[in-house]
């Protein structure tokens, strides 16, 4: 039901996709309560306000485009259709007719104008601003076609477009709400938003009026469920206990260890979902005895990433060969082929080349000082648990690493001093360009945290946003995925899957390939 | 009485102020920066300039104290970093859940307190003197995270006669209620233990005892309330710093307390509700602690305040 690999589409000249055809076969029962769970409170639902994109957005807002859950391909979501310009400076988009928001006000060119003139306003300074890149101008043609200029060719954009950073807001309740939007949004989505009990609960009730679901749905109408509510519980445990006892109907990103067992009594549902999240080692390549390409060569063989993914997660991971996870687009298969596979023998040759030897305790000396480095990592399980089976498979292999917990702003800023020796953090992110922020010199020293600066990666990142056409595209981020495996400022480790269970009386509950819970079809069966 | 009120609370202004200042000082001494947390990975370096400015952190660091303290007397706290409510508002959406949590565990601790304490008071070296007091021990060594799961695992999930997580109704209450109250009804017991036992010893109920006072109505009417004078100052103690959050069982019990505003917004380094949290805390502590005070008067009629 989900692509490992998604397919390659982004459009270089026209992509025009047709509406799906009505499966009138069965008739779900319609209302009821649907109850999910989540961690934490989103900071704000005005998607301009926010650092993440959460399911307490995707349920209110929609997009302009979207992605099909069967062939992961973009599709129609509020607009039509969409043509790219030659030069690849200008999208014109057609946009759907007869949408309108939960306000009641209407969906048109000038609602676009006015969401993308706010996201990327500098009094807004909106976290998510980032994802239009070179996006100067949204104009509008007529009330149904918008156009979105760029001072360069942003080939990033469509990952982008189906982000809920970029959802389409009601500019009249901009208008009407300003500083408190976020606790009174508006969009056109099938459910719209009720009540918000900060750290407890937000509720949305359907939105009858929705009749413009995208064509991978069985329902484009209004949703079958009178209500849904996101239930905010912060403990794990007692996130799984409520749902065990039928409080939750939806359980998303199980723990692991309870997903395993969940998923073993075989009581309740579940899917196992790729994520486009990345966990790696980071290695600062301007620090001794780390700034020694051969020593970070010989760490990447000590690794055994295939281990990390079924120790330290469970199993609830695929081992990745590339800083790029195998969902994320841009990842190449190929790159197999040059991946540092766990090689004990070679890690040893290259220590040796480097100029170490055995020394006390097994651990490789060089001019009397042990090989030694220590990591920094949140205080979390997960990355403990990684560091752990890192620490026992680098002593195999004569070098010392120890392990340094932080909690994540401490960490996050204080690699900028650049004293850390090396790290093990995650990224998430659907489009390569995310490497950009990681390796581009520009971004030292505040998220380049491994200080990495090579003229030809920064080349590559850079024609890697203005290469529109995919193909070509493609072919720059196997280079540098090629460089990145050679240079080894990260030795690339897992890449976590996602354990989404439900309770048995939910029927129709569908993913996206991304992990977006698609709820028009969803419905109750007692 | 009433002077002494006034020059009480004279005395907190100094206080607040020193809380707000330390408070101040090490939100900006520690690493990590609200910006960043908010502008996360993607965030330009331009971008993360401008909302520096926007949000006045590129002051100097006395402006934005002197600015924090006038807005502050003025009961304006400004408005969250993180989530961009009025900090009044996300200290005012929890604070009736943080109260009612803080009264029931209170009472929970009092109640089993003061009857486990008194009953190990009066079979003093006996086997129930023993096995309330390890019952006490047990209270408070157990850990809270800890005690909470169980207490979530078996009246949840095995008999589901009450409700893991959430504030909605009285059922929501009795689980976090009885975590938080254990622990200090621990504390509670042990030191009414103690003090009835001092009591006891007390010439005037032995003259009570000769008198053929009934031992329970000796207990009840001359020991007990005597006894309850130091208790009364911890259970004081013990509420002013329930009314602060109590962050863990906030947590296991997916409870909507301060708690929980003031943990998250020390990890997203939200400088203005950090701020007012710690302040609101410090000012609850100051006037609980009076009220003890003013208590104690009424309970011991031999204090006198001057």
């Amino acid at each position: 039901m989900y692509r490992w690999f998604p397919v390659l589409v982004l459009a270089a000249s026209v992509a025009m996709l047709s509406a799906g055809t009505l499966d009138t076969s069965a008739a779900p029962a319609r209302g009821g309560t649907l109850t999910l769970v989540t961690g934490s409170d989103p900071p704000s639902l005005d998607p301009h306000r926010t650092p993440s994109v959460t399911v307490a957005h995707y349920v209110m807002y929609e997009t302009l485009v979207t992605v099909d859950r069967n062939t992961g391909e973009f599709i129609p979501g509020l607009a039509e259709s969409w043509e790219v310009s030659r030069d690849g400076l200008a999208i014109t988009f057609k946009l759907r007719r007869g949408v309108k928001f939960h306000d009641g006000t209407p969906f048109n060119a000038a609602a676009v104008r006015a969401t993308f003139d706010r996201l990327t306003s500098r009094e807004m300074n909106a976290p998510g601003a980032s994802w239009v890149g070179t996006l100067t101008r949204t104009e509008v043609v007529d009330d149904f076609t918008v156009r979105l200029v760029f001072s360069k060719p942003y080939a990033p954009i469509f990952s982008s477009l189906r982000i809920s950073f970029l959802a389409i807001l009601s500019p009249a309740a901009i208008a009407k709400m300003g500083a408190d939007y976020g606790q009174n949004p508006v969009g056109t989505g099938p459910f719209r938003f009720k009540q918000w009990i900060p750290n407890d609960r937000i509720v949305y009730e359907r939105n009858p009026d929705y009749a413009w679901g995208p064509s991978h749905y069985k329902n484009r109408g209004a949703a079958h469920f009178d209500q849904l509510v996101i239930r905010i519980i912060p403990d794990e445990s007692t996130r799984v206990i409520a749902f065990e006892r039928g409080d939750i109907d939806l359980l998303p990103a199980a723990p692991a260890r309870d997903a395993r067992r969940l998923m073993r009594e075989g009581k309740f549902p579940f899917v196992q979902i790729p994520t486009t999240s990345g966990t790696y080692l980071g290695l600062n390549v301007k620090k001794a005895p780390l700034n020694d390409v051969r020593v970070r060569r010989a760490i990447g063989h000590a690794v055994n990433n295939e281990e990390v993914a079924r120790i330290a997660l469970e199993g609830l991971a695929v081992p990745m060969h590339s800083p790029i996870a195998p969902t994320i687009w841009g990842y190449w298969d190929g790159v197999r082929q040059f991946a540092i596979n766990h090689d004990p023998e070679k890690a040893r040759a290259l220590l040796a080349e480097a100029g170490y030897r055995p020394g006390a305790g097994g651990v490789m000396t060089k001019d009397g000082k042990p090989l030694e480095f220590t990591v920094w990592t949140y205080a979390r399980m997960t990355n403990v648990r990684i560091g752990v089976v890192l620490q026992s498979q680098l002593r195999a292999a004569g070098i010392r690493m120890n392990i340094e917990q932080m909690e994540p702003a401490t960490l996050l800023s204080s690699t900028q001093r650049g004293e850390h020796d090396a790290l093990v953090i995650s990224y998430g992110w659907p489009d390569a360009d995310i490497l950009f922020y990681f390796f581009h010199s520009s971004r030292l020293p505040t998220t380049n945290r491994v200080h990495y600066s090579n003229a030809r990666v920064d080349k590559l990142l850079e024609d890697g946003q203005t290469t529109v056409e995919p193909a070509k595209r493609l072919e720059v981020y196997k280079e540098l995925q090629r460089i990145l495996l050679a240079e080894v400022p990260w030795v690339p480790l897992a890449s976590e899957l996602s354990v989404n269970l439900n309770q048995p009386y939910v029927g129709d509950l569908y993913y996206d390939k991304f992990g977006n819970i698609l709820l028009l079809d969803a419905f109750r069966t007692r | 009485m009433l002077r002494y009120l006034a020059r009480r609370l004279l005395h907190t202004i100094p206080v607040l102020l020193g809380i707000s200042f330390l408070v101040f000082l090490l939100v900006h001494l520690v690493p990590g920066d609200p910006v960043r947390v908010m502008l996360q990975d993607t965030g330009s370096p331009e971008q993360i300039e401008r909302m520096r400015s926007q949000l006045g952190l590129d002051r100097p660091l006395h402006v934005q104290y002197a600015s924090f303290v006038v807005r502050a007397a003025q009961g304006d706290f400004g408005r969250s970093i993180h989530t961009r409510r009025p900090v009044a508002q996300e200290i005012g959406y929890r604070m009736p859940h943080t109260v009612r949590l803080a009264l029931a565990a209170t009472a929970v601790a009092v109640t089993m307190g003061v009857v486990l304490g008194a009953i190990a008071a009066m079979h003093h070296q006996s086997a129930l003197d023993y096995g309330t007091m390890v019952v006490a021990l047990a209270g408070v060594s157990l850990p809270n995270f800890w005690f909470g799961l169980v207490l979530i695992l078996v009246f949840s999930l095995y008999l589901r006669w009450l409700p893991p997580a959430g504030a909605d109704t009285l059922a929501h209450l009795i689980l976090p209620a009885v975590t938080l109250g254990t622990s200090a009804a621990a504390i509670i017991a042990r030191l009414t233990r103690s003090s009835m036992l001092e009591v006891l010893r007390q010439d005037y109920i032995r003259t009570a005892r000769a008198k053929g006072v009934p031992e329970r109505r000796m207990v009840y009417r001359h020991a007990l309330r005597n006894a309850m004078i130091p208790v009364l100052s911890m259970v004081g103690l013990q509420f002013a710093g329930l009314l602060g959050g109590a962050v863990i069982v906030e947590t296991v019990f997916g409870w909507p307390g301060i708690g929980r505003l003031a943990v998250d917004a020390i990890f997203t380094r939200d400088i203005p509700v950090i701020q007012a949290v710690v302040l609101v805390a410090a000012v609850i502590f100051v006037f609980v602690n009076l009220l003890v005070d003013v208590l104690y008067g009424l309970v011991d009629p031999r204090i006198r305040y001057g």
